[in-house]
């Protein structure tokens, strides 16, 4: 049984830019991270884990992991009660879980930083981060200070702000 | 009285337990039976797992199984056990498993990150239970 692909539009506050991005307005309005595993899954990994997208894209999650689940959850206090890594004016999003090929779709119009992770997974790192916007633009909200949730050793494997807006996409290793 | 008739009913549910693992001929086909349920049926998870084939497992020996794996034609392939690493170091032990058949091909024994029914990362034991088992299960 196939899930029927899931799209949720987040409404952001403040002030839609679209201009003026430094490096990474990407052109597209839907970008994709895939979900992946290797094949005995020892490992499990988001791709790309760090994106910058201007404010208004669609980012598409899909499983491309033949042998497991998993979802895109961000971190909020109305999801699971985790402290909020995205923008305050952002609304929170959970894909549940997506079998192999199942997509889920959430809008991003607040600017600033989105973390989220895989509910199933996080505890062996698999985690994100999409950047949306860049500093400067109107209604701007940069990276949740580290408050111990979630642990250290999840906030270590997000790439920098800096990283991903030079960067635009920064895949891990194993993809 | 009374505790002969106790001693005898537990000896009959021991018994009966025993032979829900060991049963070999019960569990050679797809489905298994009472009291294992389809992996798939009751977690977000492919009816078909690259690598494991479809599972069954009794969910009250969870998170160790034994997991019975079938391959696509229904055919007992495999035993997985899944047992969490932290389990381990903190000195739990998995003693005593159930094996979908006696025997036993080949064994492989990987890390496994974790997934919907076993969160925590953990070890995957796979005992083949014929030298084709493997392929069968691949994809």
């Amino acid at each position: 049984m196939i899930r029927a692909r899931r799209r949720f539009l987040m409404v952001g506050g403040g002030v839609i830019a679209t201009l003026g991005f430094p490096r990474a307005p990407r052109a597209a309005q839907v970008e994709t991270v895939e979900m992946k595993g290797t094949a005995r899954g020892e490992h499990v990994w988001f791709a790309p884990t760090g994106l910058a997208v201007s404010p208004g894209t669609t980012v598409r999650f899909i499983n491309r992991d033949p042998g497991n689940s998993h979802t895109a959850t961000a971190y909020h206090p109305d999801i699971f009660d985790r402290q909020r890594r995205i923008p305050a004016g952002a609304a929170p999003w959970d894909s549940g879980f997506l079998l192999p090929n199942e997509s889920f779709e959430v809008t991003l119009t607040a600017p600033g930083v989105y973390d989220y992770y895989c509910l199933p997974h996080e505890m062996v790192g698999m985690a994100g981060r999409v950047v949306v916007g860049h500093p400067g633009i109107p209604g701007w909200e940069g990276p949740a200070r580290n408050s111990g949730d979630p642990g250290s050793d999840v906030l270590a494997g997000l790439p920098s702000v800096e990283e991903i807006i030079a960067q635009g996409r920064i895949v891990g290793e194993g993809t | 009285m009374k505790s002969a008739f106790i001693l005898s009913a537990a000896a009959l549910i021991f018994s009966a337990s025993n032979a829900l693992a060991h049963d070999e001929q019960a569990l050679q086909v797809s489905p298994p039976g009472a009291p294992y349920i389809q992996v798939s049926d009751a977690l977000p998870l492919p009816e078909f797992i690259p690598g494991l084939g479809t599972l069954f497992v009794d969910p009250a020996s969870l998170p160790a199984g034994p997991f019975l794996a079938y391959d696509h034609d229904g055919r007992l392939s495999a035993t997985i056990y899944m047992t969490p690493l932290e389990d381990l170091q903190n000195g739990t032990s998995f003693d005593d498993l159930g094996v979908g058949s006696h025997t036993v091909s080949s064994v492989d024994i990987y890390y496994n990150a974790g997934h919907p029914g076993v969160d925590k990362p953990h070890a995957h034991v796979v005992l083949f239970h014929d030298e084709d088992a493997k392929s069968r299960l691949a994809e």
